[in-house]
């Protein structure tokens, strides 16, 4: 079964998830959502928590991906079975290990071809261990 | 709490002095004529500011505006602040970041601030309550202490703040109101009047709920909006790149076409090496720990985090690099350690002081010193040489500018008047415009931000007509154009070192510009066809506040908010004589590159056609009659009927 899953370190704290997601209801925006984007205090993160099933009440963007995930411009939040899930993190993993601008930008968010700049992409789980 | 309906704007008035506040209703119908938050905030100034009030006295009002898109996802956090500034004229300047939805949410969208505490305060505003508190514990504090002392003193993490730092208390010139510690607005001297008034901080807290008027048009538009700013859709293919490495990526690029000011823009071309050596690869390999966005911002890192991560400096930590450091701290003064491009630009956001004031000022001040008008004697003993061989004293004389200690009183003044005191005819190197200094963009080989910076009422701001630099013509055919009521010459327009077109594509991003910062929306989401199809924006606009407007009426308030700035601009004296560009863009060539040099016959070609197209005198600048009238600004209209200037032409 799909679900939501998120890389924290993608968040840039947006909040377009939280917002759009408030919204879906009633037409009314707010903070209130089944997404939320915490904060630490006196830290520098942006951390989404998920209650949901992924299956939006009215998505904004096709009928196919949750909202949450279709507006989120970094691939913080990621719409996947499992073992789907986990390529996309190992594959996001290798990336930003052999480019910074992953750092900020999922590989699958990047509209240029970014394999060039990982010519050694068959080896994923060497480089970031065994799971 | 019950959602509140977009089209009603609310302004909370405070009065430090007697320590009142109160809440009224805007009316209604200016959500129409003003849209919101930049337009808004004009239209206010005017009427309650009038000519010849004191910056620093008790009857400046210090506005701060969001508008009925904030809140919304396409807002972006955006809020305009404003008031007299210390130059005499409109001081106007807008920030991102997350305190304008907050502040919607808690019940207001206009804060309006007269009077001066006795002691340090700071303004507790939450869910429709607002309360004066003491801040006295707070005085003197940085932004980054502020801001966690507040925090921890509110107990909550989704408390959304503005402050000023020591700068803005020790009335430094242009010193700026800061916000989430990286994020600053109105260099033009907004900080100074707020320092003034010993107001240290506004937070605010926000539960309420927005209902926008009609939602599936809402979402329709948003998908039209979205489909020309998105990474993997966008035609444009500028916005990937400019919405994650940023504006620095610039620097190597324009040292190759001369637009790069080097050595107090006495070259515009720098060594390519350093260029390299402080560019956006380099700060996004070795210094980005995180990638940052304001509110609902559709790119993924336009802001980012830094952590110097070796040497001297390792563990200073700051945000956004952006296109103003890499000049202002890098080659306009000859310095490719980018670890000190970062601390110079990150302690100026921890004392709230503005890096372009800051920069420039010590350029010049440099240039004084390589030309022997200042020496030892005047600098505490500082070497102050291009190149920066003593960065621990240029450290120092920033938190020497913030506190106006020593050397630092004279720079604390900005170029502009620094000049006038030294004297020597440095004022020939002082790159300023209304008192205000430049923001690092190349006049010489780029006409229309020679234009811009010399009209711009509040000094050379070039948010209120971005993009500065050419796009790409062919994204939209003269058809095209024609359709949206734009007549214009895309191709000539864009020519750099062409005068013609200039004043009418100053005209339409200015207008543009000033609506999208009235919704209030990012002025840097222009991408794709969005520089001058509006039309997402209007949809975004009717549908979120059910205020329905012809497209060219939904422009026109852009036009009638660049009259009142104008306005306010010419009551206060100001008019074609101030309209000017630095000395130095006008009396030198180019090195190297050999683009010639502002001359007047060229100056006054484009600021002609940028008058007559606007429908302001030619000799002084004052809007016509006929066009505040046919703009709907009759009381605009009267008071400037009797105002006699000078022919200055």
């Amino acid at each position: 079964m799909k679900r939501i899953y998120v890389i924290e370190d993608l968040c840039n704290g947006c909040r377009l998830c939280q917002t759009f997601c408030s919204s879906l209801k009633d037409g009314v925006f707010s903070e209130e959502a089944r997404i939320k984007v915490i904060k630490i205090p006196g830290e520098e993160r942006d951390i989404p928590i998920v209650d949901c099933n992924g299956r939006c009440l009215n998505p904004v963007f096709g009928d196919k991906t949750p909202t949450c995930v279709a507006v989120c411009p970094t691939g913080a939040l990621i719409w996947e079975e499992q073992p789907q899930a986990i390529e996309k993190r190992l594959q996001w993993e290798s990336a930003r290990k052999t480019h910074s601008l992953f750092k900020i930008v999922a590989p699958w968010k990047w509209p240029f071809p970014w394999s060039q700049v990982d010519s050694d992409n068959e080896n994923i789980e060497e480089k970031v261990g065994k799971r | 709490m019950s959602a509140r309906e977009n089209s009603v704007q609310k302004i909370l008035r405070v009065d430090l002095s007697s320590r009142n506040t109160y809440t009224e209703v805007l009316p209604k119908e200016w959500t129409a004529k003003y849209l919101g938050s930049r337009g808004i905030n004009a239209r206010l100034l005017f009427n309650e500011v009038p000519a010849g009030t004191d910056p620093f006295g008790t009857d400046n009002i210090l506005y701060l505006g969001t508008g009925p898109m904030d809140g919304l996802p396409t807002g972006n956090g955006r809020m305009s602040v404003a008031c007299k500034g210390p130059r005499g004229s409109v001081a106007e300047g807008s920030f991102g970041g997350f305190f304008g939805p907050e502040l919607r949410r808690a019940g207001f969208d206009y804060i309006a601030i007269r009077g001066k505490a006795e002691k340090p305060v700071y303004l507790f505003i939450h869910d429709g309550e607002a309360e004066i508190r003491d801040a006295s514990h707070l005085w003197d504090l940085t932004t980054d202490k502020t801001d966690a002392a507040l925090r921890r003193e509110l107990a909550d993490a989704n408390v959304q703040l503005r402050y000023i730092g020591p700068a803005a208390e020790n009335l430094v010139h242009s010193s700026v109101i800061m916000g989430n510690i990286n994020n600053s607005g109105g260099r033009a001297g907004c900080g100074e009047v707020m320092g003034s008034k010993k107001l240290k901080a506004i937070a605010v807290r926000g539960t309420g709920r927005i209902r926008v008027a009609d939602y599936p048009g809402f979402i329709e538009a948003y998908q039209m909006f979205r489909k020309r700013l998105d990474l993997a859709t966008s035609r444009d293919p500028w916005t990937p790149v400019w919405s994650t490495y940023g504006a620095p990526v610039l620097a190597r690029l324009f040292t190759d076409i001369g637009n790069l000011m080097t050595r107090n823009a006495q070259e515009m071309r720098w060594d390519e090496e350093k260029a390299t050596r402080i560019g956006s690869e380099v700060y996004l390999d070795k210094y980005v720990t995180k990638g940052k966005a304001c509110f609902g911002c559709p790119w993924p890192a336009c802001q980012k985090l830094y952590q110097i991560p070796s040497g001297k400096y390792q563990g200073f930590k700051g945000g956004n690099y952006w296109a103003g450091q890499p000049v202002v701290f890098g080659s306009l003064i000859d310095n490719d350690d980018l670890d000190l491009i970062l601390v110079l630009s990150g302690l100026c956001n921890q004392y709230g002081l503005d890096v372009f004031h800051v920069g420039y000022t010590i350029a010049w001040a440099m240039e004084c010193y390589e030309k022997g008008i200042l020496t030892r004697e005047d600098t505490d003993g500082l070497e102050l040489t291009f190149g920066c061989q003593d960065k621990d004293g240029l450290i120092d004389l920033v938190r020497k500018i913030a506190y106006k200690e020593g050397f630092g009183e004279l720079l604390a003044k900005g170029c502009s008047e620094a000049s006038k005191i030294i004297g020597h005819d440095s004022e020939r190197f002082c790159l300023s415009v209304k008192g205000q200094e430049l923001e690092g963009i190349a006049e010489r080989n780029l006409y229309m931000v020679a234009l811009g910076i010399a009209v711009s009422e509040v000094g050379p701001d070039h948010t209120r007509w971005y993009p500065p630099y050419p796009c790409n013509p062919n994204l939209m055919t003269k058809e095209e154009l024609s359709s949206l009521g734009i007549d214009l010459d895309l191709r000539l327009a864009f020519q750099g070192r062409n005068p013609e077109e200039k004043g009418k594509l100053l005209r339409w991003f200015t207008i543009s510009r000033a609506v999208i910062e009235s919704l209030p929306g990012c002025v840097f989401l222009v991408r794709d066809t969005l520089g001058f199809d509006k039309r997402p924006w209007w949809q975004l606009f009717q549908s979120a506040t059910g205020t329905a407007l012809e497209y060219s009426e939904f422009l026109r308030a852009g036009e009638r908010l660049m009259n009142l700035d104008r306005a306010f601009h010419v009551r206060e004296g100001f008019g074609r004589k101030d309209d000017r560009v630095p000395i130095r863009m006008a009396t030198e060539d180019v090195p190297f590159f050999n683009y010639p040099r502002i001359t007047d016959d060229v100056f006054n070609h484009m600021l002609d056609e940028y008058y007559q197209e606007n429908g302001w005198d030619l000799k002084t600048s004052i809007p016509s009659q006929e066009k505040l009238l046919e703009l709907g600004l009759d009381d605009v209209a009267k008071s400037l009927k009797d105002i006699s200037m000078e022919s200055e032409r």
